[in-house]
């Protein structure tokens, strides 16, 4: 309190210095001259008096002097003045002030762009009650049946979870599904969050208007609970914050349900990367995902299961009180109809499944499975980046050192200590570095901004922003004094070291600093090629790697003239018939479309990463117990390969022959018939899938098609199985396909305009060439290839800077030398080798770092690499043949310059 | 310099309040006299050690200063407590006699401390 009341003081003392000082000399007088008139009435002469008092009272300025720092606050004000100091001196040379705060504007600005990024895909925490307590439940092992999306779990499984654990205050789950919302006559896809009841109790999440859900009104009756909570972000940005929709009826689904409220503003759920629009019930499940109920069914996995530790408990202990649980469920499971015909060593693998658990206080993202790793890597490469650009503006200041050593010998030589100076300097440094931050911090939100396009949106909000909050403001500035000290204290150092004697003396010298200044920047120049290196050979294996996924073999023809786009009248309240109707008429009003020469659809989007796969039987073929008989499967439309130009290699495509209400006749890749039929055609063969007992092959192969790529090119071509989807039984949605003759801008709306004259309600979503289908796949290999390549550059072009410098001075401080030599009768060319000797030993130093540096550290970008070693010996070679003619040419220069000295003028140079 | 004991700082603090309470507002040079006086000139203060201690003080809001006109017509600054002050007087005093108490025991020729 009283320490508060001082500082406030202080405070106020900075202002109205000049009458304090003048009222404290009038104080201090008026107390000497009542000692003196005391000493006269005591007898002294006044002279006397005088001295008597001045000697009794102490140094009257030392008074003042200690009065004064006692009045302000004295550190404040010594900054402010080394401020003011620091922001003359960078006035007075705007063009290193500019270069360096440029330098580090683009340095800390890159880190800060990618640290936004991380910070927010993996870092943040989520914005919920006690969120450390929050972890992620899912488990390992066989699950005899289906599986959707990654640490999926069975409905009944999580009902066992959150009635009988006893570790935790709440289990809930949540399972992501497209939505078809329709307001009046407009219907729109959206993202919704299928959640149990009690999820925004378990979070802490109330409601923003209206309520949120609650466990005892809102998950207890099957299908009976058609109720809609909105996201804050879709209800502001949707319905512009209109308190009025509580209690509104919309059709989800074409299913009448009711806006019960909006969740409370700044939650976006438990992906802190995307955010679903509307949360409903999960009981709703049969008719959000029409075709699909899956709530009673232990062979299906789909949901995930999230918990609160209760209070007292932590991660290990939970984990192992769940585990006997899960056992005794699966014990239980086993039994049952649908399993129990599965062999011993299955039956065992499938009972001896694990538990396992993650705390959650960041939520779960699939973006931060996919990129962890290259964020982790690009944060280096950025790092290293600004270590160089620190490094150039470092070697700057050594250089600026010299010029400035005739300043600072005065300095010294008037009584400032070399910490002062020090400090001095170093406030300089700051200065700079935080221009060079702030400025950055303006370039990140355009970085990011650019940065954001390379993420896949699967047809979500993105809730990653570009604005900077306090966090990344706080990185940004750290970051900066960082630099400050990181490129200063160095530079300030060596400043400071100088011999006053021989400085004050000598006139020379000063221009091209001392041999120690050289010497130290050539070590930094030595370092940011070994940087340098490090980051181009990065770059190159990451330009490749995307190089190779891009150039795979997809078995697609002409991926840019091949326009997708995706429906799902399932959701628009299509029965079966009239959902395969309503295809094969968008089919044929497509192909009457001029410029369209094909169209064709299939049940899973080709290179988008999605799959199913079931495993199959072989007519008369006999597999050895856990032998692989896995095969990727697809729904396709007659008409399908011709629009993707791959080509049948015998037997016939799927036509109007092929309906009905369960597959009969399927196609298969070269991939499948080469492994399941080695020495005989497959056509008019058998095949089955084993998704019960009893498999039977019951499906006759009529064709077999070229092989093409399945997810994308890094999972590589994949055995297939297509079947007609005129005998499907679910009405999927469909990605539609159609090949044009050219150019397909304006065929996008044509496209739309034809599936909505059929129904003007139906939503026509993720539209798109094929080509740009395969870029958003490798949209984290893109990010990688293209900023590490950028990186690479910028860092190059920093090393080839620093170098050009470091040449520039060894040839002015050897300008005597030359002249000599040449009078001597050296040829130009001998002593343009002699410059440029020295520049390549700078260039060989940095690569004898950077390439065991680069070896060792190869091991941990491997697992992010295609059809490329960590140690590719070519990469390497290109990387080191690009620093070498950057280095060639940065050292030229000053060479040409050295090589056409005057010998007579040289000698006279001092 | 001088035989004289130089004061020690915080108890210089503990010595003007406790001037301004007995004599009322005081000018530094009158608090210093008094100081000196009731040392019986064993204590010497000085401008230097004296008006830091005043300022602390007053940055403290343990004492108010004002101009004023002094004895014989000389403008002046004068002290005098504050009740934040006065509080503060008592509280050390207090801890003063404490502290002396205290040492003084240790001093005394039959310590009964064992």
């Amino acid at each position: 309190m009283r320490a508060v009341r001082v500082f406030l003081s202080r405070l106020r003392g900075l202002a109205g210095k000049a009458r304090k000082d003048r009222e404290l000399a009038e104080e201090l007088a008026s107390h000497l001259q009542m000692q003196i008139e005391d000493n006269l009435r005591r007898g002294m002469t006044p002279e006397q008096a005088r001295r008597e008092a001045l000697l009794k009272s102490g140094g009257l300025e030392w008074a003042k002097e200690e009065c004064r720092d006692r009045r302000g606050l004295p550190l404040l004000e010594t900054v402010l003045r080394d401020l003011r100091h620091a922001a003359r001196i960078l006035r007075r040379s705007p063009a290193f002030t500019a270069v360096a705060v440029l330098l580090l504007a683009l340095g800390i600005g890159a880190n800060t762009a990618i640290f936004t990024l991380l910070d927010q895909v993996m870092l943040r925490v989520l914005p919920v009650k006690n969120p450390q307590q929050l972890v992620m439940i899912w488990t390992t092992g066989p699950h005899l049946g289906g599986n959707q999306g990654s640490r999926a779990s069975s409905y009944p499984m999580y009902q066992d979870f959150q009635q009988r654990a006893q570790a935790f205050s709440y289990v809930f789950c949540r399972y992501y599904t497209a939505l078809s919302i329709s307001l009046g006559n407009e219907s729109e896809r959206v993202t919704g969050e299928l959640v149990s009841g009690n999820y925004f109790q378990a979070l802490g999440v109330g409601p923003a208007v209206g309520r949120v859900f609650w466990p005892e009104e809102d998950d207890r009756v099957y299908k009976g609970h058609p109720a809609v909570v909105l996201s804050h972000q879709y209800w502001v940005s949707r319905f512009g914050a209109d308190p009025g929709v509580v209690g509104r009826k919309i059709f989800v689904n074409s299913h009448p349900m009711v806006i019960v409220g909006v969740s409370a503003a700044g939650f976006s759920g438990l992906d802190p990367a995307r955010s679903p629009q509307v949360r409903v019930p999960i009981q709703m499940k049969p008719l959000m995902t029409p075709g699909s109920d899956q709530l009673g069914n232990r062979r299906n996995q789909w949901i995930q299961i999230f918990a609160r530790l209760r209070p007292g408990y932590t991660m290990g202990p939970a984990q192992a009180s769940l585990q006997p649980l899960l056992s005794e469920i699966l014990r239980a499971e086993v039994e049952e109809s649908s399993v129990r015909y599965v062999p011993k060593p299955m039956r065992d693998r499938f009972l001896a499944r694990k538990v396992r658990m993650e705390p959650a206080a960041n939520g779960y993202s699939d973006l931060r499975q996919s990129y962890s790793t290259p964020l982790a890597v690009l944060m280096a490469m950025v790092g290293l980046v600004l270590l160089i650009a620190c490094f150039n503006v470092a070697s700057l200041l050594i250089a600026r050192a010299a010029a400035r050593q005739k300043e600072v010998a005065v300095r010294l030589a008037m009584g400032a200590s070399r910490g002062q100076l020090v400090r001095q300097l170093l406030v300089e440094s700051t200065v700079v570095a935080v221009a060079g931050g702030a400025m950055g911090l303006l370039l990140s939100v355009v970085m990011i901004r650019g940065l954001l396009g390379f993420l896949p949106t699967k047809g979500m909000l993105l809730t990653l922003r570009a604005e900077p909050d306090w966090r990344i403001l706080a990185f940004n500035l750290a970051l900066a004094f960082l630099t400050a000290l990181l490129f200063g204290l160095a530079p300030a150092w060596q400043t400071t070291r100088v011999d006053l004697w021989s400085t004050l003396k000598d006139a020379a010298g000063a221009v091209a600093g001392n041999r120690s200044s050289v010497r130290m920047r050539k070590s930094l120049v030595t370092a940011q090629v070994a940087f340098s290196f490090l980051l181009l050979a990065g770059a190159g294996l990451f330009v490749k790697t995307l190089a190779n996924l891009k150039q795979t073999n997809r078995g697609f023809r002409d991926i840019h003239n091949l326009i997708t786009f995706q429906v799902d009248p399932a959701r628009n309240g299509y029965s079966l018939e009239r959902l395969k109707a309503f295809y094969q008429q968008v089919q044929e009003k497509i192909r009457s479309l001029p410029g369209v020469t094909s169209a064709g659809y299939a049940w899973i989007p080709v290179l988008s990463g999605r799959e199913a796969d079931w495993d199959v039987v072989v007519e008369g073929r006999l597999f050895k117990d856990g032998e692989n008989r896995q095969a990727f499967v697809n729904s396709l439309s007659p008409g399908y390969w011709q629009t993707m130009g791959l080509a049948l290699l015998d037997g016939r495509d799927f036509d109007g022959r092929d309906e009905g209400s369960r597959y009969r006749v399927a196609i298969v890749n070269r991939a499948f018939a080469e492994r399941f039929f080695p020495d005989q055609s497959p056509i008019g063969r058998h095949i089955g899938f084993d998704l019960g007992p009893g498999a039977l092959p019951d499906i006759e192969v009529v064709g077999i098609v070229e092989n093409s790529l399945n997810e994308g090119p890094r999972e590589g071509v994949r055995r297939q199985v297509f079947l007609p989807f005129g005998q499907s039984n679910f009405p999927y949605a469909t990605s539609f396909y159609v090949r044009t003759a050219g150019g397909s801008g304006a065929m996008h709306s044509a496209l739309r305009k034809k599936v909505q004259e059929l129904d003007p309600a139906m939503p026509v979503y993720e539209m798109k060439t094929l080509e740009k289908q395969l870029d958003e796949t490798l949209g984290t290999e893109r990010l990688t290839a293209t900023l590490s390549a950028a990186f690479g550059t910028l860092a190059t072009l920093l090393a080839a800077v620093g170098l050009y410098g470091v040449m520039a001075l060894v040839v002015v401080r050897r300008t005597r030398e030359i002249g000599l030599r040449m009078a001597l009768g050296a040829r130009q060319g001998a002593v343009l080798w002699m410059v440029m000797k020295e520049a390549l030993g700078l260039l060989g130093a940095g690569l004898a770092l950077g390439i065991p540096c680069a070896y060792w550290l190869s091991r941990y970008v491997s697992s992010q690499l295609f059809g490329v070693t960590p140690t590719d010996v070519p990469t390497a070679v290109t990387a080191s043949v690009i620093l070498a003619a950057v280095a060639a040419v940065a050292g030229l220069l000053p060479a040409r310059r050295a090589s056409t000295i005057d010998p007579m003028q040289a000698l006279r140079h001092e | 310099m001088t035989e004289k004991a130089d004061v020690w700082q915080g108890t210089l603090a503990l010595m003007v309040l406790k001037t301004l309470e007995t004599m009322g507002p005081l000018h530094g040079y009158g608090i210093a006299r008094r100081i000196e006086q009731t040392s019986g000139r064993v204590l010497s203060v000085n401008y230097g050690t004296l008006y830091p201690a005043l300022l602390k003080l007053e940055q403290e809001g343990c004492i108010s200063a004002r101009w004023g006109v002094s004895d014989n017509k000389r403008r002046a600054k004068y002290y005098s407590l504050t009740p934040a002050g006065r509080r503060q007087l008592r509280r050390e005093a207090q801890a003063w006699e404490r502290t002396t108490a205290t040492i003084a025991r240790f001093f005394l020729p039959s310590a009964e401390v064992s």
